[in-house]
Formats: structure tokens, sequence, C-alpha cells
């Protein structure tokens, strides 16, 4: 109830103080109105500190008034005027249009007057041009003459004068079939005449008379026979000069061709300007088409004579049936080294017409780009040019002897590389035999020609034949002199002394199986020296191809860039032969060597008294004896053996060792002083190893090192010492259960010990 | 860019005309040029295909049908992955070659290389010259995948070069398989199981 009545007061209803009884009630009425009238009259304050603000902003607003009615009638005037203004500029731009127009007819119509002058002047000028044979006047006019809008003309003659303007047309029509028949005689004449002067002034007047197509034509067949009578005279020449005395006879046909086509290159050289002046752009095709088929006519001439000359039919044919016939020796072969001189001449045959072609299309190219500004037309030019060289004959002649070069070649480089591995030698002190370094500088000679032939097909094909020769027929040279494996003889270090001694002295009288061995080992160097000779080649020739071909397309450098990658991989191929070599000398040498010394270690007791201990001090058991062992094996072999082949054996002796003397160590028992007995000889055994090698040891002794410390161990708990957090620097290449393993091989370790060991 | 697991050589072979430039180009460029003019010496294109969650880049060289060029296409054979070699079903010429092409490959490719034969132009129906048996029987006694296809209406391209592509990375999984068991690492058995089905490819 009580707080119903508070709310009431909060109120301040004056009805209800009325009511108010309670004295407590009045009171808290009382001070509420207290405090509301204190707000109220702290609003009322607030309100009328505002009044003189807004009463400043009223004057203000007052004062604004008048100028706002001015601004209205103001804007109002702009805007008339505006309006009237604009109607205005309408008006003068109509009539200047008018204007415009009158005056675009006054000039049209003034152009015919000077068209119909000119048409006067034409006709006259025809007349007496004609009379007095001053051609290019007349042509000169009959060009103007054809510049006019004849039909245009006649319209606007209808009317007045008719008759003298058709006369005059007639007149001019009759002048220029005129022309054309007399340029055309008078070229013809000049052609016959052999006046130079008069061909290149009669070349001139055809554009003139609109005759474009015809006058490259003629001035194109009065080149072109100018060509053959040059070529068909030098070709005599040639063939009469086959002397083969002179130092240019192996190249003769070469000459010849370059000859023609430094012919034909003067002749666009000298005429090009001639026809883009006269004749403008876009239109040199026209003439190269022409030229080129007589090059094409010469061309097979002079290739057909080299072909006759050189026996270049036969002597394919020849290839071609080794090549069929591989196997029956019953074939005569032709010898490699006939072909030697006439491929080089192919060689420069085909380079020097891929140079011949790329001049003509950057000629015509060059050509057309001032001649056509839009780039789809330019390309679909460009294509046909691209077209015009490819097929044309001299292009098909030369691919087919490119062909036949990569048959010939491709026999070349086989047969010379089977020369090189029946003629193998070695000479003294040589690692390697000679067909390593002979092979090698054949497939480089030959595939560096067929890079000179600036052919890339031509290059790819040979590097391929080079990567198939290679990794097939040398390579299987390689794997099948490994393959008959290293004999082992009884007395393994008499027979390797005899070997290294033979070496040295650059005889092989000893028996049989050291010869086998002695190549053995060469064959090995030669499959590692064959496998770096590979990249080198490769990286060499990538180099070079890059350089030669660096101005062919894309397409181009990626597919020689495939197949040289294709001759990096083959050096893989070698290092099979090389790993599978290795094999074989580990399971016949390495092995069998070894075993009795690591027999030897175990039938060392480990398990050893005091008096033992400091007995072994001064009678070494073992590893003295397997050092020297090991030291003249290694010995032995290092003389025969390229660097990297022996730091790739010594690898592999090592790593027999630790593999052999770890399984041993597992098989073995130890007390305290055996551990330490093992620590001294495992530290005698790195130490030697050491000093033998160029790379450091110590990381394929890591497992055995490790055992020896646990060997070494006094308490099996000391381990922890080692172990986990305590390991510092030391990484364990035991497993927990290897070391328990290891710990269980010490007699005087408790097993329960090391099986309650957290590891 | 040099981002794949394989890279396979493909390389077309056949007499001139028969089309395979225009099949190299369905299938790596999804277009047909008409008047495709010969090849002159060796062509190659590339490729990349996602096979099995696999990219697996194809090189695929398109060699010129004309003999003169003969003696620079055979020298890709040795290299190739797989050959296709494509003769033209409207064209009984293009087809009696056939032998002298098996021979080649016999000659010159590795051996037992994956070798498909291929009829193209199976679009021009009316004048269709090798009837399809004759084609599949012939591929049959060579031991070689048979498959007719048009490259103008794009017929069974796209499968030929995928069925190519899934079957030489099958093979190299195996031998890459058997080479890590040979240096004993273990890889768990069900990687080999390699599905086949063709809805499996993603274009």
């Amino acid at each position: 109830m009580a707080a119903s009545i508070n709310n009431a007061t909060s109120a301040t209803d004056l009805e209800t103080v009325e009511n108010l009884t309670d004295m407590k009630q009045i009171q808290d009425a009382y001070l509420k109105l207290c405090k509301d009238e204190e707000e109220l009259s702290k609003d009322l304050d607030n309100l009328l500190e505002n009044q003189t603000t807004l009463e400043d902003k009223m004057i203000g607003l007052h004062k604004t008034l008048p100028n706002l009615q001015i601004l209205q009638t103001d804007s109002k005037q702009l805007c008339s005027m505006v309006t009237f203004t604009s109607t205005l500029a309408e008006n003068v731009s109509s009539k200047v249009r008018q204007l415009d127009l009158a005056k675009s007819r006054v000039t049209a119509c003034m152009q015919r007057v000077e068209d119909i002058l000119d048409l006067k002047f034409c006709t006259d000028g025809v007349q007496a041009a004609l009379q007095n044979e001053d051609y290019e006047t007349a042509a000169g006019h009959i060009h103007r003459f054809r510049s006019l809008d004849e039909n245009v003309l006649k319209l606007s003659s209808d009317m007045n004068q008719g008759t003298s303007l058709d006369t005059s047309f007639k007149h001019l029509h009759e002048a220029e079939e005129k022309m054309k028949t007399i340029v055309h005689n008078k070229f013809d004449a000049s052609v016959q005449a052999r006046d130079v002067a008069s061909i290149e002034r009669f070349f001139k007047i055809f554009p003139l008379l609109d005759l474009h197509e015809e006058g490259l034509t003629k001035f194109g067949k009065y080149l072109a026979a100018k060509l053959s009578e040059d070529a068909d005279k030098r070709l005599i020449l040639v063939l009469k000069g086959t002397d083969s005395t002179d130092r240019r006879s192996n190249v003769l046909f070469a000459d010849a061709i370059t000859q023609l086509f430094e012919d034909v290159a003067r002749i666009i050289e000298i005429h090009q300007p001639l026809v883009e002046a006269k004749y403008g752009s876009g239109r040199l095709i026209t003439l190269l088409k022409i030229i080129q088929k007589e090059c094409d006519r010469q061309s097979r001439k002079i290739l057909g004579e080299f072909k006759s000359k050189r026996d270049f039919d036969s002597r394919l044919q020849h290839v071609q049936q080794s090549l069929i016939f591989h196997k029956q020796l019953t074939v005569e072969k032709l010898d490699p080294k006939d072909l030697d001189v006439l491929l080089s001449e192919v060689v420069l045959l085909n380079t020097r017409t891929e140079l011949y072609l790329r001049f003509l299309k950057r000629r015509a190219f060059g050509d057309l780009e001032t001649a056509f500004q839009d780039e789809d037309k330019r390309k679909e030019k460009e294509a046909e040019v691209d077209k015009v060289l490819q097929s044309c004959d001299l292009s098909r002649l030369l691919q087919e002897i490119i062909g036949s070069y990569i048959t010939m070649e491709e026999y070349f480089m086989r047969e010379m590389v089977l020369k090189a591995v029946v003629m193998d030698s070695t000479d003294s002190g040589s690692q390697t035999s000679s067909m390593v370094d002979d092979s090698f500088f054949i497939v480089k000679k030959c595939v560096r020609r067929a890079m000179s032939s600036s052919s890339v097909d031509g290059v790819c094909a040979m590097i391929n034949h080079a990567c198939t020769i290679l990794e097939q027929d040398f390579r299987e040279v390689l794997f099948n002199r490994v393959r008959a494996g290293f004999p082992s003889g009884f007395d393994l270090t008499q027979a390797y002394n005899i070997v290294q001694s033979s070496i040295q002295q650059g005889k092989l009288q000893s028996s049989d199986i050291e010869k086998t061995k002695a190549q053995f080992l060469t064959t090995l160097n030669n499959a590692e020296v064959s496998s770096e000779y590979s990249k080198a080649l490769k990286s060499n020739l990538e180099e070079e191809v890059l350089k030669l071909f660096a101005q062919c397309n894309e397409q181009s450098i990626a597919k020689l860039e495939s197949c040289l990658s294709d001759l990096g991989a083959v050096a893989n191929k070698f290092k099979d032969v090389l790993e599978f070599g290795f094999s074989q000398l580990t399971s016949s040498v390495i092995k069998p060597k070894i075993k009795p010394q690591i027999d030897a270690f175990l039938s060392t007791s480990h398990n050893i008294s005091e008096e033992e201990f400091s007995n072994y001090e001064a009678n070494d058991p073992w590893v003295q004896n397997f050092i020297v062992v090991l030291d003249s094996m290694l010995g032995s072999f290092k003389e025969s053996l390229t660097g990297t082949n022996y730091d790739k054996f010594v690898s592999l002796v090592t790593g027999e060792c630790t593999m052999q003397l770890e399984k041993s160590v597992m098989k073995s028992v130890f007390n305290r002083l055996g551990g330490l007995q093992f620590d001294k000889e495992l530290r005698v055994l790195v130490a030697y190893l050491t000093t033998v090698t160029t790379w450091t040891i110590r990381d394929k002794f890591a497992r055995l090192t490790q055992m020896a410390t646990i060997l070494n161990l006094e308490k099996v708990n000391e381990i922890l010492d080692y172990w986990g957090p305590n390991s510092g620097p030391l990484t364990w290449r035991l497993t927990p259960a290897e070391v328990r393993q290891v710990l269980s091989l010490r007699v005087d370790f408790r097993s329960d010990e090391i099986k309650w060991l957290k590891l | 860019m040099e981002d794949y697991k394989y890279l396979f050589k493909i390389v077309l072979i056949g007499d001139a005309g028969v089309g395979k430039t225009c099949l190299v180009r369905r299938f790596t460029q999804g277009l047909f040029p008409p008047g495709q003019a010969a090849t002159i010496g060796v062509d190659f294109m590339i490729k990349t295909v996602e096979i099995n969650g696999e990219r697996v880049k194809l090189q695929i060289w398109d060699t010129a049908g004309q003999e003169k060029f003969r003696s620079i296409t055979q020298s890709y054979y040795r290299a190739a992955n797989a050959l296709i070699l494509v003769y033209d079903v409207c064209s009984q010429a293009t087809f009696d070659s056939l032998p002298q092409w098996i021979s080649d490959i016999e000659s010159f490719a590795k051996h037992k290389v994956l070798a498909y034969l291929v009829g193209n132009k199976i679009d021009q129906i009316n004048s269709k010259e090798v009837p399809t048996y004759i084609g599949k029987q012939w591929a049959d006694r060579f031991e070689m995948r048979f498959l007719e296809t048009s490259a103008k209406d794009a017929e069974n391209v796209d499968i030929l070069f995928y069925d190519i592509a899934v079957e030489l990375t099958k093979d190299a999984r195996e031998k890459d398989k058997l080479e890590s068991d040979c240096s004993g690492f273990n890889i768990s058995p069900n990687t080999k199981t390699i599905n086949r089905c063709t809805a499996c490819f993603k274009f």
C-alpha cells in the first residue's frame, strides 16, 4: 500500500497532497516538491539564456530578407537572358551550316571545273607527248585522267558542252590503249636489245597505267632470264673446275649455290627500292615468286650435278644396304671415312640455303610491314610468304638432301664409334681406355656438324641418334665387359700387385686373368668418365645450340631442348653400369677379403682378464692385421681407379667393414676390459681409414662408436648420462631396443637391470 | 610450371595426309584446322592431364608422313613411351603401308613399347574403305590397341590420349613401386589399385 502512495506523491498531484495524513509522507512530498521546483527554475534559466541568441538570429534573418528578394529578380533576369542568347546562337549556327554547305558545293564545283580543265590539258598533253615519244609525260597524263571520276564529269557536262567532253574521253581512252601497247612493245624490245636503261624506264611506266602485275611479271621474267644466263655460265665453269687440287674443291657445289643465292640477293637488294617507290609496298612478293622460280630451276641443276659428281645417291644406297643387312658380314661395308667430306659439304649446302631463305623472308616481311597496318591482313600475307618459301622447290630439294644426310651421318657416327671400340687400347698410366675419348669425340663431331647445317630437325635427329648410340651401342659394350665380372683369383694380394705393376709398366704380359681384371677396372673407369662426358657433352652442345639457333622460334628451341635433355639423361645409364660394376666388385673382392678378418675378430675373445688385456696390448690380436690387409687392398686399387671411383671403392669397403663388424659385435660377449679393448681397436681402425680418405668416415662408424661407448660403461645406469636429455651434441643412431641389446652383450651386466632401464 | 609427376613421350606416325597433325591439334588445342599443310620434319605439342589426381605431362611428337623425312622421324621412335600408328579409313593405300610402319617400329622403337593402331577420318562414313573389323584384326595380330577416331568430330580423340596416359601412368607407378621395394622402403599395398574407368578423368 505504502509504495503505491509514494508513487502517487512523486506525481505531485495536489489532490493527493491534500489527502496526505501521515507526517512522514507529507515531509517526503514536500522534499520532492522542493526538488522539482529547483529543477524547473534551472530549466527556466536555461531557456532565458537562449532567448538572446534566438533573438539575434531572428534579427539576422530579417536583415537578409530584402537581399533574397533582389537575388530572385536577378536570377529571373539572367534566365531570360540565357534563353535569348541560346536562340540567337541557334540562329547563327544554322546560318553558318548553310554557308558551309554552300562553300563545299563551291569547292566541289571548282574541283570539277579544274578536273575538266585537267581533262582538256591531258587530252592535249597526251597527244603532244605521244608525238614526242615522251612516254613518261603521256603516262602521267593518263594516270591523272584515270584518277578522275569519269561518270561524275559526264553527268555535270551533259547540259552544256557534252560533245567536246565525250571526244576528250574518247581520245584519252584511245591514248591509254595505245600507251599500253607501246609500253608492252617497247619493254620487250628493250629486253631484246638488253638496254637496261630503257627497261627500267618502261618498268616505271607500267604502274602509271595501272598495270602493276603485268609490269612486275615482265620485269621479273627479265631478271630471271638474266639470272639464268649468269648461272648457266657459272655452272659450266664450276664443272670444268673440278680440279681436286683446289682448296675449295671439296665444297665446290656449296660455293656454286652460294654464288647463285648471292646473285638473287643482289637483284633483290638493287630492285626492291625501285619497286617500292614506283609500285608501292606490298608487291615485292610478286617479284620474289618469279625470281624464286628461276632460282629453284638453277638450284635443281646445281644440286643435280652435286649428286652425280659426288656419287651421292649411290653412297646413300650403299649406306642403306649396310643398315638393312646389319648383321650379314658378307656385305661389303662402306668405309665411313669416305663420307666425311661429303657430309661436310651437305651441311654447308643446307646452311647456305637456310640463310638465303631467311633473307628472302626478312625482305618480304619488311615490305609487308610498311604495306599493311592491319594486323590480321598482314598475318595472312605473311602466312602466304611462309608458304611460298616452304613449298618452293629449293626447300623441298634440301629437305630430301637433309633426310639422306641424317641417314649417312648416323651411319658415319655408328661405324666410327664401333671402330673406336674395336681399336680400343689402354695407354700406360691411363686409367681409361681410348674408346671413351674417341667415341665421345666422334659423337660430338657429328652432332656439331649437324648443327652447322642450321637445320633444327636435322640437329634434333642427330642428338636423338647420339643418345641411341651412347645409350645402346656404347653402353652395351661397357655393360658386357662389366658383366663378365671381376675374376677372384687364389692369391688376391699378389694378383693385384701384378695388375698394378703391369699397368705401371705399360705391358700386360701377365696371365689372362690379370688382363681381365685390369680390363674390368678400366671399364669401371670408362663408365664413370662416360657419365661425366655425357653431362659435359650435353651442356656444351646446349650452349652452342642456344647461341646458333637463338633467332629460331620458341617451338624449335623447345624441340632442341627436349632432345638435349634426353642426352643429359644418358649420364644416368652409365651410372647404372657403374653401380652394377661396383656390386660385382663388392661380391667378388670386398666381401671375400673382409670376411676372414671379421672372423678373426669373432674368434678373439672380448671377455678377458687383466693379464690378457695387457697381453693384447703387446700382441695385437686382429686389428693390426686387418689394417694391413685393408691397406694392401686399397693400395692395389688406388692406382687403377679414377679419383671418383677410388673414393667410391673406399666407401664400399668402409660400408662393408662397418656392416660386418656390427653383426659380429652382436654375436660376441664382452666384459668391462673386453669393452675397453674393443673401443681401442675401433679407434685404431677409424684412425687408419681417416688417413686413406679425403672425406670424413666418422659418420659411417657412428653406430659402431656408440656401441663401443655402451660396451665401455662401468654400470648399466651410466647409460643415462648419455641418453635422452643428457645426450648433448650426440645423436644416437641406435634405437632403445638396440641399446638394450648391446648392453646385454656385457656378461657382467644384469639382465633385469637392463630391462628396467628407462630409455 | 614444371609441376608434374610423370612425363611421357607419345609419337604419332603413319602415311602423309592421314590426319596426324589434326589429331594432335584436336587433343591439345581443341580445334580442327581445315586445309592443314603438310608437316615439315617434326612438330611437338604439350598437354598436361590429370590421371587419378596426379599431373601427367604428355609430350606429343607429331611427325611428318612424307618419305623424305623418314630418317628424321625415325630418330624419335626409341625415346617414345607410346607410339600411335595412324591410317585413313577412307584410303586403302594408307592401310596397305602398315607393314612397313610395323617393321620400322620393330627396328627402331623400344621393345614392347605401348602401340596404338588408329583409323582416322570416320566422319566420312560414305567413303570408308577399310572396315572396322579388318583394322581390329590387324591390331590384334601385332598386339596393338585399336581405336577409330575422327579429328574433325572430336570422336574418340580424348579417349585415345587419355587411355595412353592412364596406361603409361600405371606402368610408371608399378615401376616406381618395384624400385622402392628393392631399396627397402615399404609402401602400403593399396596404392597398387588403379581405377581405370573413364569417368574419373578430370578435364
